[in-house]
Formats: C-alpha cells, structure tokens, sequence
C-alpha cells in the first residue's frame, strides 16, 4: 500500500526523526522487531516510526534531564516473553518512559517494551494514540495475554495508581502490590525481572490529591509541589528474572493463595532493588 | 475442497455471495447450490443450470422460510446451510428489518433442524456484535462482550440477536453449527458502514483518536466460507483480513481528506450529511470503534479451520 499512498504527516515526522537519531539510537530502532500486520503497524498499534519520533523526542530528557544510569540491563531476556515489574512514583509517568527509553537504547537484541497502561489512558485523546504507536498496551488481560503469547517484554507496575499517586512522605515505600502480573508470569510461563527506578520518587513531590475529579476518566487530580519535573538523576536497576514455572504450574495462576506468595516474592525483589539503589545513591541530583 | 456438496445459500446476490457462488461452481465436487435472494435472477450474474439454482425468496415471510427448506432443499436433498441473509442499509430500521436479520435465521434454524438431510449450518455474523470500549481487549477474541448495550441501534442489536440465536443452539442441536464472526468487509452493496464512511471526499473523525481497524478482502472472506464447509467443526470463529491499519492510514489510502474535529460535532454533521446527500454511513453505529481499537484475533479459526488471512484488499478502495 505504501507505493499508493502519500505519505502522512506522522510518516513525515517518523522519518525525520529517524534521521534526526544518533547512529547508536538508530541502530536499536533499526533492528526493533515487530509483528508487521500488513501496514507497518502490528496488530495493537506499535509503529516504529513513532518509536523513532517518540525517541528523538524524549532522548533529551532520557540523556540530558534526567541523565538515566541503569544497572543489569542483561538481566532483561533477549527472546521470549517477560515482564518486567517495577516500583512507580512521580505524578506523571516519566518513570515508565526512561524505563522504555533504557531497554530501547540498551537491549541486545534490541527489543520494544510494552508498557501496560491504566484502564483510563484509551480514552484520552492524543495520549492514547501516541502510547499505542510506540507500543504501550492498554490494560486489559486480552490485551496482555495476546502480547505474551507473541513474546513481547511487558512493563507492569503492580502498584498503579497508587504508586504514582503516593504523598512524598510516602517515597521508595511500595504500595499495596497488585498481583496481576505474576497470575500472568505463571499462566503464560514469562520470567518476571523486578526493577527499581531511584529517583522518580522526588522528581514531583505530591502533597495531595483531588479526589472525586475524574476528567476524562483520570482517577484523581494531583496536587504537585513543582508543576515541572526536578532534574533528578535517575538510576534504574533490573535484578536477576525470577521464573516461576519451575515451581508452580500454568494452572497455579488461578490459585489465590500461590499467587500472593509469588506476588511477595516478587515485591520482595525489588524492595532489595530499591533499598540498594538508595545506599548506592550518592545524591538525589547526581 | 468441500466436504459439503449440496447446499443452500441464502444473500447469494450480496458481493460475497456471488464471489462464493463462483468459487464453489469451479469446485467439481459441489452437486448442487441453491441460491436465495430476494432480487430477480439476473442480480445475479452467473449461468443456471445443473449446479446452480436460484430462488427468489423473502426471507422475512415465514411461508418463504418454509417453502425453501421444504420445497427446493428438499427436493435436492441439500446436506447444508449457509445463512449470509442480513439487511444492509444501516438507515433502515423497523420491524420487517427485525423480520429478516433475526427471525428468519431463527426459523431457518429450526426448520434446518427438522430437515431430512440437513446436517451443518453456517452462519456468517460479524465483527460489529462485539462491544468496543475503552477498558476491554483491542485484540478481540470470541470471548469478547457482545454489544448488548440498550442504546445500540437495531443495526447492531439485531445482529447481535441473530448471533446469539444461533449460538445458542450449539451443542443442544443435532446440527453442526458453526458461526463466523467477519472483519469488516469494505465492498460496495456488502452493507460496509467503512466503505459508505470513505464515500465522501472528506471524512470526519475523532480529534485526538486513532483507532486500529482490521478489514477484509472478499477472496478472504470467501476462502473462509469454502473452509467452513470443508470443515465438520462447530464452534464460533473469528475471521480477521489481511489488512490491519489505523483509521487515518485508511482514509489516506482511500485517497480521501481527513477532517478532525471535537467527538460532539462529528453525529450531528453526519446526520446533516445523511440528510442532504443520502449517505447510508451513521456515525452513532460507528463512535466506539472509530475512537478505541478493534482487531480480529484470528487464531482460532488458524486452528481449526487452517483459515488465515491471505489477500489484503486492493488499495485505493
């Protein structure tokens, strides 16, 4: 079709900012793997030219702002299906970005990460269109499961909202722990790789929250100390993958009780991670 | 191919009726097929004879119902059924619309049971039973929600029933029952709500939404039907294309202009449009899923049919 058809405003951006990359950040775009479904889109909307533009746009905050350190990136699998599980805090998701960004620019092969998005996120104009094409996944277990069994390496945070939602008193304590992830890791037999991210913590202090305010579906509006985000540094640390399936069954997903206990396993992981992060930390800045 | 070689097809003037009618007259293992429509013969474009007839039936009388199946179908003792008999005009409504998508596919139904020799029955439904939203899979599997929301037009609602209907029956009657859930097929006179939407030389859509579309080819939905009777399976398939594309890659390759414009503004524009130009596209049919993704997931019918999909379709449309 793409012979036919003029290209779109998004195909003219995607090209240029594909251009626009450095060659190292070109190279890892150019080698993504993707399930092509006919029109350089795969079935759930990735499209690796809004990988690109999405890359050339956020490297900024990724090289310069945030100035991202990672720790173990071998730890990710380089095949397969996995999910990685991580600590979320910060007020705006830019702990899911530099997460995505690091195992862009770092995985070898190089690999997509699709992060599973809140169920509110599809319904929010543009948000919902730019997440979809560089890969994000919108929350719901058909979707999830379906991206498993193609071997995609999914981004969760067992926390959610409450994790990103937390009060700065509340910094590097992790909320209540949701569970999905692991009845997903043993019923679709993917390894778990727990990851810390230090620094995202202080990058917005929140002082509270608006609830009962639900524009456009948003579970509640923060009230944020800095309306910007601080040029924290952040340091991301992926630990060793935990693979339940040489202990439990596919069927052992639908048991509550083994569940939580890999649930704890699982929390437990990236506690360490994150109490490590911090006594290696030198500063929040540096 | 076919396992099947007697059988009935009902919407055989419809573009993918004549395109299987086609495909099933080059099979030599096909006896006969009786096609029903409700036009004269001639819609139909394809010599008669010792393979092929054609009844010209309404659908929507009980008597005809009847008549068919114990009148010509068992004359030429078909062993099969394929129901493809929907209303098309989405501005149509009412109860003789009802008459035709629901209870003649649950009288032929019955009646197919009560048949000598009838023993499968293939129902073509479609992608548009499925409930579209925000918080539910964009990959949609057969085990997806149905649209069974009070404010969905009779369009919908009556496809849904009739799907319903059929499924229903399964495992409790004596027939094989197999039900295949189609991607949107964008052909002219196939009752595409898309095709009708990218008559116009601009098209409106949602600012700030893009969704994913999964669309599909005649030839495909054809080989799905030769499958279908190949097969002796029972179950209820999805039957995704070839072409997986988002809304604004569609409209770019139908060569059209796209306009986007705030959600509010886009039912009554259409409306106004309808109104003045005579469109059959409803925008209220289509606001879901012209703002949240909807793909086929087609692994099933892999499986048990050996359907994939094969042929995208011919751009510009």
């Amino acid at each position: 079709m793409s012979e036919l058809v003029a290209p779109t405003l998004l195909d003219r951006i995607a090209a240029r900012a594909r251009t626009a990359l450095p060659p190292a950040w070109k190279r890892q775009v150019d080698g993504l793997r993707y399930d092509d479904a006919g029109h350089g889109y795969d079935p759930l909307g990735l499209h690796p030219g809004t990988v690109a533009a999405g890359a050339s746009a956020l490297r900024f905050l990724y090289e310069r702002y945030f100035r991202v350190r990672s720790h173990g990136v071998a730890n990710i699998p380089s095949d397969g299906p996995a999910i990685l599980a991580s600590n979320h805090s910060g007020g705006l998701p830019f702990d899911g970005s530099m997460i995505y960004l690091d195992v862009l620019r770092r995985s070898d092969p190089p690999r997509v990460l699709r992060p599973v998005m809140d169920h509110f996120v599809p319904g929010l104009p543009f948000v919902s269109t730019f997440f979809a094409r560089i890969g994000a996944i919108a929350g719901s277990r058909g979707n999830v499961r379906y991206a498993l069994e193609q071997g995609e390496l999914l981004l969760i945070f067992p926390e959610g909202t409450d994790g990103i939602g937390k009060r700065f008193a509340q910094r590097y304590q992790l909320q209540r722990w949701r569970v999905g992830h692991v009845e997903l890791a043993i019923r679709y037999r993917a390894p778990v790789v727990p990851v810390a991210v230090i620094g995202a913590e202080e990058q917005m202090p929140q002082l509270g929250r608006l609830e009962g305010v639900h524009i456009m579906g948003i579970p509640y509006v923060p009230l944020l100390l800095s309306p910007l985000p601080l040029p924290v540094r952040y340091h991301i640390y992926y630990g060793a993958p935990i693979d339940f399936s040489d202990r439990y069954s596919s069927a052992d997903a639908d048991d509550p009780e083994k569940v939580a206990v890999a649930a704890s396993e699982v929390k437990r992981a990236v506690a360490r991670l994150v109490a490590k992060g911090l006594d290696d930390r030198e500063g929040v800045f540096r | 191919m076919a396992a099947t070689t007697r059988l009935l097809l009902t919407g055989a003037t419809t573009p993918i009726g004549i395109s299987l009618l086609r495909a099933l007259l080059d099979d030599p293992a096909i006896e006969h097929i009786i096609a029903v429509g409700r036009e004269p013969a001639g819609a139909l474009g394809l010599p008669l004879g010792e393979r092929l007839s054609y009844e010209v039936s309404d659908l929507r009388r009980s008597r005809a119902r009847r008549h068919l199946l114990f009148g010509p179908a068992k004359e030429r003792a078909v062993t099969a059924v394929i129901h493809a008999a929907l209303h098309r005009r989405a501005q149509d409504s009412g109860r003789q619309i009802h008459d035709l998508n629901v209870e003649a596919t649950r009288e032929l139904l019955h009646l197919a049971e009560r048949h000598p020799t009838i023993e499968r029955f293939i129902f073509r439904s479609s992608a548009a039973v499925y409930r579209i939203v925000a918080d539910k899979p964009s990959m949609i599997d057969e085990e997806h929600p149905l649209n069974l929301g009070p404010e969905a037009p009779q369009w919908i609602r009556d496809r849904v029933e009739a799907d319903l209907t059929v499924c229903t029956h399964m495992g409790l009657s004596r027939l094989k029952i197999l039900v295949l859930r189609c991607a949107e097929c964008p052909t002219p006179n196939a009752g595409s709500q898309l095709y009708d939407y990218l008559q116009a030389p601009v098209c409106l859509r949602s600012l700030g939404f893009d969704p994913m579309l999964n669309l599909l080819s005649l030839a495909d939905g054809t080989r799905s039907l030769r499958l279908a009777l190949a097969c002796e399976c029972e179950g209820i398939l999805n039957i995704p294309g070839a072409d997986t594309l988002p809304l604004s890659r569609v409209i770019a390759a139908s060569g059209r202009r796209v306009v986007s414009l705030p959600e509010p503004l886009l039912a009554p524009l259409y409306r106004l449009r309808t109104a003045m130009v005579g469109s059959d596209f409803r925008y209220d049919l289509n606001s879901w899923r012209f703002h949240f993704s909807g793909v086929l997931d087609g692994r099933r019918a892999s499986a048990v049919l050996g359907y994939c999909p094969q042929e995208p379709l011919q751009w510009p449309l």
